[in-house]
């Protein structure tokens, strides 16, 4: 195929991203403070180990007998306080916040890449390509999608925990989770991207670039591809959030984050527990961290999409 | 069109077989039955001659074969759990998820759809960015979290719903419905709120996406500017053209209400499949997991289908693609 | 004529409760988290399935509220000469639900049912070697040798009518594929179940023609099983049940200051212990020792100085636990009272022990613990994780489902596992032959001991604590036992798990340590 480049629209996203972008992000303090809250989260999970004052992941340093200390409170026993009060193990809950919250954006920012990628490649090729290509690749979506993703990610682990030892399991759950969330999430880009593809492929200036000789690949990323983000930012967008809750909800069903290494979403089903009998701290803490994480994530990519798009303002 | 339904089907077909197949893979890594159906003095004879009995110790491929043999005849066997024929037991719980499932469906697709356009049209307005505020933490929390919250709000302290099952039944021959009790419909509510909540949020922030970018087009505009009145506008020629991907979404969503209902129905104890899955699960009831991956698969594969041919009628521009071919 | 009188009663009283709900009508409903997977009393030999159908069947003897044996469907039993066997006199007079007589033919009948091989309780009859109708309402069981348990050990074998499993093709139990009385029961009990829809709710109503005195006050009670324990919890406290059994450890101190809710506490049957391999040739799960470390008793006692129970029982269990030094609790027959405590909490002792049996430096292995079988299994499991990684022993702990745990242990897929016993003739007897008997299929010893413990001394006793009449030298043997396995550790006993019921206020009830809800002891006011 060949590659003529095209400068002018390569200067246009930069200077997007250089002026017009920074100019309404800084006139929305709705951006701003989900943008704020993003990045401090962003930087206390890569901090975490520094910012902790506890090492939750290391079962040594655990006293039990500090379990189930209130915030702020001493501990009847050690007279230990601390800041958010302990879980059931006696874990400071502060630090697995800290901790959990480092292994959920992990998993949900893994995830939502992998799906998007996965998912954006295979819709523009069934979309634009058609004909078998199209055929197996969305019969294979439907094979997916006939398994709930809660399924999809049992199997993955069924089969996961079935050739993996034990002393690497821990760690491959971690992994096994982003196979697993971003597997069967993949679809959901792939759908609409291939609908929206088929819709923009009988476009005048697609048949126009056909006509003046532009290989099938070019058309897919210069053409087509930018016109079907819209909906796939939606999607993405929603997507972490998504993943992080999904994660959560495989915790509940007893599939995810193993307690030892606890995710938020773990940290909340270890939380919910304790709801009806006065610990609230286990479970509201990490509660209001992941939805401040999310609804944060969800806000910015409502500002982003609306941003990105020119003609909106 | 009549040719390439025909086609969809025996793909759809074949979807299902692979399904069935994966399924039954699956069943190794799900634990042992056995376990569930014998005792504490059970001996290893015990284990081994139940074994057999069940056809546990044949290779899956020669059991998932068995099970297909049996269930293009309508037998989907015996419940390893409750001994009795899986057929009667799926049919038993339906009512219940499909009920949950249209009551979620109908608050998400009525509600997303309608606030969506609403935030659209009046997307500078205080309203619509509450709304768009609002919805988010809805989607931000874990579905089962947001029911045991609920329950907790509603049942255990202001204690004006029941906090599980399906209240009062009226059967309508084979069909048990919740919809004629004023028990019935109280219990309904906050399980198709836990339900329906995601959905309905995910809906309207695609429709207020898509309108959005619908209203921007120029034929919009030019309508606009033949001085349409705004209404005729919006729905007749915006909402309408938002369509395409909001009914592939929809499509997309009513299969995962029913997926999601497992987790709504594990944390309400609503007596339906979902519920009925986990505990097969739990169980390790082969067959039942088995009929119940078959009766999802089919549902999607249908719902797929659907979604499809109504691309046909909504965008009259695909059709001679897919018929035509390349 | 006061069975007449109660008859009518009963009559006036179902009287109005057909035509509507009424406030006289008590009603009762409870949530359990196992819905019983069958109404056979012979095809599945779990608590589940034999609590609820002590409420519909019975046996020729039944446990009172103390756990003692009393008479049911026998009215007096006495021993046939030395040992040879035991004789039971029956009940005259009693009807099963049906309507139909109860004689002995429908005991011998029920032998041959719950002793058959498709049966899941054929163990409990492996000491008989004949039975014997002697006339309408005698019936022998000769044994192979004395058995002074034996009463005891049926207490659970429920009798079904001859006549009526014949004419319903129900002669033998049928795990796989169910028959009628899997969906359906006919028993001699206070209760008789009138509308059964499995995993969604039992109902139960008063059986008119039970020959037993009333004590009881419920006209209709309906079973629900509700898995999730938020659930159960919510509605218990919104009133949609009147009583749930387990009530979440964690919120029993809630519960208690509840005005409208009752919290019913008492020590269970269940030892919770970690278990060994003893046989293996090396762990399975260690990245830093390919030899066995846990074959060494001394490693074992490193474990149990390791672990802090106090501390488990006051943050995990809250207080509602009792730690125990044996494979019994205190509650059940042949308890050793003779045995001194166990190791002590002693971390400093735990890494000398460890350094004596050659491992200065601990060692890695992995833990497996099921996390929905025992009360806060994979809480307890993570808090031993963390005790032994003080004492330098790192455990790898890998939480799983139990219809998952099973196959695992089964397989020998562990270094250390949580296990709990609960032993079903409630005697110290019923541990040492499953978990401390070297295994042996074909006398079916030792059938849950996963690790192949084994000790000569042991399996020598167990056949002489098997058919002692005298039951000081039946103790005597059994404090050995218990002695034996504590200097060897073959097991680390944890606690008792603790029973928890939580009813609503006005409901009385009384619990049994084995965890069966009777439901003719409970009474609505």
């Amino acid at each position: 195929m060949s590659e003529t480049p095209i400068p002018a629209q390569k200067s246009r996203l930069r200077a997007a991203l250089e002026s017009d972008l920074f100019y309404t992000f800084t006139r929305s303090p709705v951006a701003v403070v989900a943008a704020f809250v993003v990045l401090l989260m962003l930087l206390a999970s890569v901090f975490a180990p520094l910012i902790a004052p506890t090492n939750p992941f290391d079962p040594a340093s655990l006293n039990l007998m500090n379990g189930f200390t209130a915030p702020m409170a001493a501990n009847d026993f050690t007279g230990d306080v601390f800041l958010l009060g302990t879980d059931d193990q006696g874990r400071d809950v502060f630090s697995t916040i800290l901790y959990g919250m480092r292994i959920s954006l992990f998993v949900g920012v893994s995830a939502v890449l992998f799906a998007m990628v996965l998912g954006i490649t295979l819709g523009l090729l069934s979309g634009y390509l058609g004909g078998w290509v199209e055929t197996i690749i969305m019969r294979t979506a439907d094979v997916q999608l006939t398994f709930p993703s809660i399924l999809v990610a049992m199997l993955i682990f069924g089969i996961a925990k079935g050739i993996t030892p034990v002393e690497y399991r821990d760690q491959m759950a971690i992994w096994v989770l982003i196979l697993a969330i971003g597997l069967s999430d993949w679809v959901q880009f792939a759908r609409v991207v291939r609908g929206a593809t088929l819709v923009e492929k009988n476009k005048e200036y697609v048949e126009a670039a056909r006509l003046i000789g532009r290989g099938s690949g070019a058309i897919m990323l210069r053409h087509i591809l930018p016109n079907v983000l819209s909906p796939v930012l939606v999607i993405a967008t929603i997507s972490l959030a998504l993943a992080i809750i999904a994660e959560a909800t495989l915790s509940f069903l007893g599939v995810g984050a193993p307690p030892t290494q606890p995710s938020l979403g773990t940290l909340i089903r270890i939380g919910q527990g304790f709801l009806f009998s006065g610990e609230w701290w286990i479970l509201l803490f990490p509660a209001t961290t992941l939805l401040a994480l999310a609804l944060s994530v969800n806000l910015l990519g409502d500002w982003l999409r609306d941003a990105l798009n020119p003609r909106l303002r | 069109m009549l040719a390439y339904i025909i086609r969809r089907m025996a793909q759809s077909a074949l979807v299902l077989l692979i399904v069935g197949l994966v399924a039954f893979a699956m069943f190794h890594f799900v634990g042992d039955p056995i376990d569930n159906m014998l005792g504490q003095e059970r001996t290893a004879d015990d284990i081994e001659r139940l074994r057999k009995q069940l056809g546990l110790d044949r290779p899956f491929v020669v059991q998932y074969f068995k099970f297909l043999e049996n269930a293009v005849q309508g037998n989907f066997g015996m419940s390893y759990r409750q001994g009795r024929p899986v057929i009667d037991i799926l049919l038993e719980r339906a009512p219940a998820t499909l009920e949950l499932a249209a009551v979620s469906g109908i608050l998400a697709i009525v509600f997303g759809i309608a606030l969506g356009v609403f935030t659209a049209i009046k997307r500078k307005g205080f309203a619509a960015n509450a709304i768009m505020s609002v919805s988010l933490i809805g989607v931000s929390l874990p579905t089962f979290l947001i029911g045991i919250l609920l329950i907790y709000l509603f049942s255990v302290e202001l204690g004006w719903l029941p906090s599980f099952g399906r209240g009062n039944v009226v059967d309508l021959g084979g069909w048990s419905t919740g919809f004629l009790t004023t028990s019935g419909l109280k219990a309904l509510i906050l399980p198709s709120i836990t339900l329906g909540l995601y959905q309905m949020t995910l809906i309207m922030r695609l429709v207020r996406s898509e309108m959005l970018e619908v209203l921007r087009q120029d034929y919009i505009r030019f309508a606009r500017a033949r001085g349409l009145r705004d209404r005729n506008v919006h729905f007749r020629h915006a909402l309408k053209n938002t369509m395409v991907p909001v009914i592939t979404v929809i499509g997309l969503q009513l299969g995962s209400i029913i997926a999601f209902a497992i987790i709504t129905e594990t944390v309400f104890q609503w007596p339906g499949v979902g519920l009925l899955f986990i505990n097969a699960i739990q169980f390790v009831d082969i067959p039942v997991m088995a009929a119940y991956l078959m009766l999802i698969s089919v549902m999607f594969v249908g719902i797929n289908l659907i979604v499809d041919i109504l691309y046909f009628f909504i965008d009259p521009r695909l059709r001679v693609d897919r018929t035509g071919g390349h | 004529m006061l069975r007449l009188l109660r008859s009518a009663a009963c009559a006036a009283a179902l009287a109005p409760a057909i035509l509507a709900s009424t406030a006289q009508a008590e009603e009762f409903s409870w949530a359990v988290t196992t819905d019983p997977q069958t109404l056979d009393p012979h095809a599945v030999n779990t608590a589940a399935v034999l609590g609820f159908l002590n409420n519909t069947y019975e046996g020729l003897v039944r446990r009172n509220k103390d756990m003692r044996i009393e008479p049911a469907l026998a009215t007096s039993w006495e021993p046939i000469g030395a040992g040879e066997g035991w004789r039971f006199h029956l009940r005259e007079g009693v009807t099963f639900q049906d309507g139909s007589a109860f004689t002995a033919e429908d005991v011998l009948f029920s032998y041959q049912r719950a002793a058959s091989p498709e049966a899941d309780t054929a163990s409990w009859f492996s000491p008989v070697s004949d039975v014997k109708i002697v006339d309408e309402f005698t019936v022998d069981f000769l044994t192979t040798s004395p058995n002074p348990i034996f009463p005891d050990s049926i207490a659970n074998w429920m009798i079904m009518d001859s006549g009526w499993a014949e004419a319903n093709a129900a002669e033998r139990p049928d795990k796989e594929s169910g028959n009628y009385a899997t969906l359906n029961a006919n028993g001699t009990g206070a209760f008789q179940v009138t509308s059964r829809e499995p995993g969604l709710r039992t109902v139960l109503e008063p059986f008119e023609g039970w020959w037993g005195e009333v004590e009881h006050n419920i006209t209709r009670a309906e079973m629900t099983p509700i898995q999730n324990p938020a659930t159960a919890l919510a509605a218990l406290l919104s009133g949609d049940v009147d009583m749930i059994n387990p009530v979440p450890i964690q919120d029993v101190a809630r519960l208690q200051d509840n005005p409208d809710v009752t919290v019913t506490q008492g020590i269970e049957a269940r030892v919770i212990m970690l278990g060994f391999p003893h046989q293996a040739e090396a762990l399975k799960f260690s990245t830093d020792t390919d030899e066995n470390p846990f074959a060494d008793a001394r490693v074992r006692q490193a474990v149990a100085h390791a672990i802090n129970v106090p501390a488990i029982l006051k943050t995990i269990m809250r207080d509602n636990a009792e730690p125990v030094n044996q494979l019994v609790s205190a509650a059940m027959r042949g308890y050793s009272n003779a045995l001194g405590d166990g190791p002590a909490y002693d971390p400093d002792a735990a890494r000398a022990l460890l350094a004596e049996a050659g491992y200065p430096d601990g060692f890695s292995f992995g833990f497996k613990c099921p996390n929905n079988r025992y009360l806060n299994d994979e809480a307890v499991c993570q808090a031993i994780t963390a005790m032994l990684a003080q004492a330098g022993m790192t455990a790898s702990l890998d939480a799983m489902p139990v219809q998952n745990y099973w196959p695992e242990l089964r397989a020998g897929n562990y270094d250390m596992f949580l296990l709990g016993w609960s032993p079903g003739t409630f005697d110290a007897e019923h541990p040492i032959r499953f978990l401390a008997a070297t295994p042996n299929e074909a006398q079916k010893l030792g059938s849950w001991n996963f690790g192949g413990f084994s000790n000569a001394r042991v399996d020598e006793l167990l056949p002489q604590i098997q058919s002692e009449i005298d039951e000081d030298a039946r103790q005597a043997m059994l404090d050995e036992v218990a002695q034996i396995l504590q200097d060897e550790m073959a097991y680390v006993p944890l606690y008792v798990q603790p029973l928890i019921w939580g009813t609503r206020s006005n409901v009385t009830l009384t619990q049994r340590p084995d965890n069966f809800f009777i439901l003719r002891w409970v009474s609505v006011n």
